[in-house]
C-alpha cells in the first residue's frame, strides 16, 4: 500500500448542540499530522459526536475543523479526504468484498482497470486478497473488520477514523487485529482517529489520547503521560486495571493525611485534598494502616483486593499471589514508597506533586 | 411428569393432523364442485343439477368460454389493470418509505398516521366519491375555482365559467389509480427499512454517495426480496378486485375477468345459468393467480419475515 501523508487536524472553539442538548461546549485541540489519536471517555462523553463532526455525518453547531490549514467544516464527507471504519462494519450485504471495497472509487468515476488494482492492493494490505469474491455474509466477524478498513484505505484518505471498530470481536481477536491496526497505520501513514471507551486500546495504541468527559477535554497527552501524570481525578479514575484510589485527605503543616492521623504524603498544599494512589504501589505489612477485606479477585498473576479504611473509604490494593487474603481478613497496609498524586478535592485538578514517604510515618 | 411433553408429541401430532385434514376438505369441497360443475354439459346440468361425479364437457365447455365470451379478452384486461396495480404500488411504497426513513421529515409520525389511515378507509367504502371524481378528474379544480370566486369573474368577463371535463371512466387509469391509494405497501416497506443499520447510510455517505445512489445502489437491492413478496400480494389483489372495476367500467372490453365471470349469469329472464360455462370462466380466471402462489410462495414467506441475513 502506497503510503499516505497524513493531515494536521486543529480543532478550533467547536461546539455542537442538539436543540438546547450542549453536547460539545467548545473543544481546541490539534492533532498532529500522521499521529495515532485516541478519543477515550465513557459513553455520552460526546467522543462520537466529535467523530461524526469530523467526517462530516453531522453539522458542527459553530467553531472551525482545519485539515493541513483547510477549512473542512462544511465539506460533504467525499470532500474531506477521510475514510471511517464503523462498529458495526456497515458492509453493503448485497455486494461481494471487492463491490465493498471499490463502491466509493467507482462513485467517484475511477476507470476500472485502475479501479480493479487499487482494490487488489487494499485486499491484500488486510490479507483478504482471496475473499474478493465472498460477500459479507460469507464471513467472520473479524473479516468483514478487514474488509471495513480495506473499504476505508482504498481511497488513500489523509485522516482515517475508527468508531469503536473492535467492540464487536472477541478477546482473542481483538488483541490480534489491535496488532495489527498499529502496524497498519504505521505503514499508511494517515492520520488515524480511534474512538473507544476501552482504556487498553487506547494506552497500547495511540500516539496521544484525548480523553473527554462531558464534551470537555480533560487532558490530552501521551498514554505514559496520562498514567504518570493523570490531569484530573476524572483521568485518574479512569486509566489503569484496577484503576487508581481516590482518597478523601487533609493537607495541613507539609503533610496529607487520612482521618486517621496516618501519613501519606508530603505536600505544600493545605485543606481538604483527594489522594490519589496506585493500587499496585500499596504493600502489606504488619504494622501500617488497618484495612478490611471486603472481595478478592485472583488473576492467576495477582490479587486485587477490594478493601475498605477504618474511616469506611474504600481501596483496591494489587498483592501477589503467593498469599490470598480472604474477605473479612483485618490486614495492614503500607503506603510507603507509594505513587500518590495530589487532587484539589473541589475542582478534581490536579496539585502540585506531592512527596512520597520513605518509611512508614515520615514524609521524605 | 417429564417424559410427557415428549409423548404428547405423538397424539399433538394426530390432532393437528386431523384439524388440517378438516380444513383441507372446507377450503377444497367448493373447489372440487366447481371442478365438477365445470366438467357438465349444460343440458345434464339442468336435468340433475350439482352432480358428485365429474363430466366429460371440461374442454368443450373451456372452448366455449374462448369462442363466446369475453373472458379471454378481459383475463388480459385484468393482466394488465393487476400488473399496474402492482408495479405502481411497490413503486409507490418504495419511494414513500424510503423518504420516511432516510430523510429527516418533520412531522413524519403523522404523515405516516396519515397514510395508514388509508388502510382503514378502504377503496369500497369510498366508491361514491370516488367515482364522482374519476368521472371528472378535473372537478376538484373547478371546485377550487368556484370557491375562490375566480369562476364568478371568469363568467362576467367571457359570458361562462370554467367547467374543465375529463372522465376516465371505463379506461386502465381510471380502474388502476383509485386502486393504488392505501398504505399497506408503505407500511412494508418502512418496517423493511427500519431493519437496516443506520451505519450503512453512513457508509454510503463517507463512499461519496448521495441519496439518490444510495436508493439505487443500496436500499434497492436490499428490499428485492421485500419488494418481490409485496409485487406478488399487490398483483393478486388487483386480479381478485371485484366492486371497483365493475363501477370503473360500463363495457364488456374495459371490464376485467373477475366482473365479466359475473356478468355470465343472464340477469332476471328466468333462464336457468349456464353454471358448467360459468364454472368453467372460474377455473380459467383462477389459473394464474394459483399458479403464482404456487411459484412464487418461498419470495413471500421471505419477503413477510422481515428478516434479511
Amino acid at each position: 500500500m502506497q503510503a499516505t501523508i497524513g493531515a494536521e487536524i486543529r480543532l478550533d472553539a467547536l461546539t455542537k448542540s442538539y436543540g438546547d442538548n450542549l453536547v460539545l461546549p467548545g473543544l481546541d485541540a490539534t492533532l498532529g499530522a500522521g499521529e495515532f489519536t485516541v478519543i477515550l471517555g465513557p459513553s455520552g462523553c460526546g467522543k462520537s459526536t466529535l467523530l461524526n463532526l469530523l467526517a462530516g455525518l453531522e453539522r458542527v453547531t459553530s467553531g472551525r475543523i482545519l485539515m493541513n490549514g483547510r477549512e473542512v467544516q462544511g465539506l460533504a464527507p467525499r470532500d474531506r479526504g477521510v475514510a471511517m471504519v464503523f462498529q458495526n462494519y456497515a458492509l453493503y450485504p448485497h455486494m461481494t468484498v471487492a463491490e465493498n471495497i471499490g463502491y466509493a472509487l467507482k462513485i467517484a468515476g475511477v476507470p476500472r482497470a485502475e479501479r480493479d488494482r487499487r482494490i487488489a492492493e487494499a485486499a491484500r494490505t488486510v490479507a483478504l486478497g482471496d475473499y474478493l469474491t465472498r460477500r459479507p455474509g460469507e464471513l467472520s466477524g473479524g473479516q468483514r473488520q478487514r474488509v471495513a478498513i480495506a473499504r476505508a484505505i482504498v481511497r488513500e484518505p489523509s485522516v482515517m477514523l475508527f468508531d469503536e471498530p473492535l467492540s464487536n470481536l472477541d478477546a482473542q481477536l481483538r488483541h490480534g487485529t489491535r496488532m495489527e491496526l498499529a502496524a497498519l497505520h504505521r505503514r499508511i501513514g494517515a492520520s488515524s482517529i480511534f474512538v473507544t471507551h476501552d482504556q487498553v486500546e487506547a494506552m497500547t495504541l495511540a500516539d496521544r489520547i484525548l480523553i473527554l468527559n462531558k464534551g470537555r477535554i480533560e487532558q490530552f497527552d501521551t498514554p505514559e503521560a496520562i498514567y504518570r501524570r493523570p490531569a484530573s481525578t476524572f483521568v485518574a479514575g479512569f486509566i489503569g486495571a484496577p484503576p487508581m484510589n481516590l482518597l478523601d485527605a487533609i493537607a495541613e503543616s507539609g503533610r496529607v493525611r487520612l482521618a486517621s492521623g496516618t501519613v501519606l504524603a508530603g505536600t505544600g498544599a493545605n485543606g481538604p485534598v483527594t489522594l490519589g494512589i496506585r493500587p499496585e504501589t500499596i504493600h502489606l505489612n504488619d504494622v501500617g494502616e488497618p484495612v478490611v477485606v471486603d472481595y478478592v479477585e485472583d488473576l492467576g498473576g495477582h490479587h486485587v483486593l477490594a478493601a475498605h479504611l477504618e474511616d469506611g473509604q474504600s481501596l483496591r490494593i494489587v498483592t501477589p499471589p503467593d498469599r490470598r487474603p480472604e474477605p473479612g481478613e483485618r490486614l495492614h497496609v503500607s503506603f510507603a514508597g507509594a505513587s500518590v498524586h495530589l487532587f484539589d478535592a473541589i475542582t478534581g485538578r490536579r496539585l502540585a506533586d506531592p512527596a512520597p514517604i520513605r518509611s512508614e510515618g515520615v514524609p521524605a | 411428569m417429564s417424559g410427557d411433553i415428549v409423548e404428547d408429541t405423538r397424539g399433538i401430532d394426530r390432532t393437528a393432523s386431523i384439524v388440517l385434514a378438516l380444513g383441507l376438505l372446507f377450503i377444497l369441497g367448493p373447489l372440487v364442485f366447481t371442478l365438477i360443475t365445470a366438467s357438465q354439459s349444460y343440458d345434464s346440468f339442468v336435468r340433475s343439477g350439482i352432480s358428485p361425479v365429474p363430466g366429460t364437457h371440461l374442454i368443450e365447455n373451456i372452448r366455449r368460454l374462448f369462442t363466446t365470451t369475453a373472458i379471454p379478452a378481459q383475463v388480459v384486461n385484468s393482466f394488465i389493470v393487476a400488473l399496474m396495480v402492482a408495479a405502481f404500488k411497490c413503486a409507490l411504497a418504495f419511494v414513500t418509505a424510503f423518504g420516511l426513513v432516510f430523510f429527516r421529515v418533520h412531522y413524519a409520525g403523522i404523515v405516516f398516521a396519515v397514510l395508514m389511515g388509508t388502510v382503514l378507509l378502504p377503496l369500497d367504502l369510498r366508491v361514491v366519491t370516488t367515482y364522482q371524481v374519476v368521472s371528472n378528474v378535473a372537478m376538484p379544480v373547478n371546485g377550487l375555482l368556484n370557491a375562490t370566486g375566480i369562476n364568478a369573474m371568469i363568467a362576467a368577463f367571457f359570458g361562462a365559467p370554467v367547467d374543465l371535463q375529463l372522465n376516465l371512466l371505463d379506461s386502465y387509469p381510471g380502474i388502476v389509480l383509485p386502486a393504488l391509494a392505501t398504505g399497506t405497501g408503505v407500511f412494508m416497506m418502512r418496517q423493511f427499512f427500519r431493519t437496516l443499520p443506520g451505519d450503512l447510510v453512513k457508509a454510503a455517505q463517507m463512499d461519496g454517495a448521495g441519496w439518490f445512489r444510495f436508493m439505487i445502489d443500496i436500499a434497492l437491492p436490499l428490499a428485492r426480496t421485500n419488494l418481490t413478496a409485496l409485487f406478488i400480494l399487490m398483483f393478486l389483489g388487483g386480479w381478485t378486485m371485484y366492486l371497483w372495476p365493475l363501477l370503473a367500467s360500463s363495457t364488456p372490453a374495459m371490464q376485467t375477468a373477475v366482473v365479466g365471470l359475473a356478468r355470465l349469469s343472464p340477469q332476471g329472464d328466468g333462464q336457468v345459468p349456464d353454471y358448467p360455462l360459468i364454472m368453467a370462466g372460474a377455473v380459467v380466471v383462477s389459473i394464474l393467480p394459483l399458479l403464482m402462489i404456487a411459484f412464487l410462495q418461498r419470495f413471500i414467506v421471505r419477503g413477510l419475515t422481515l428478516t434479511e441475513k
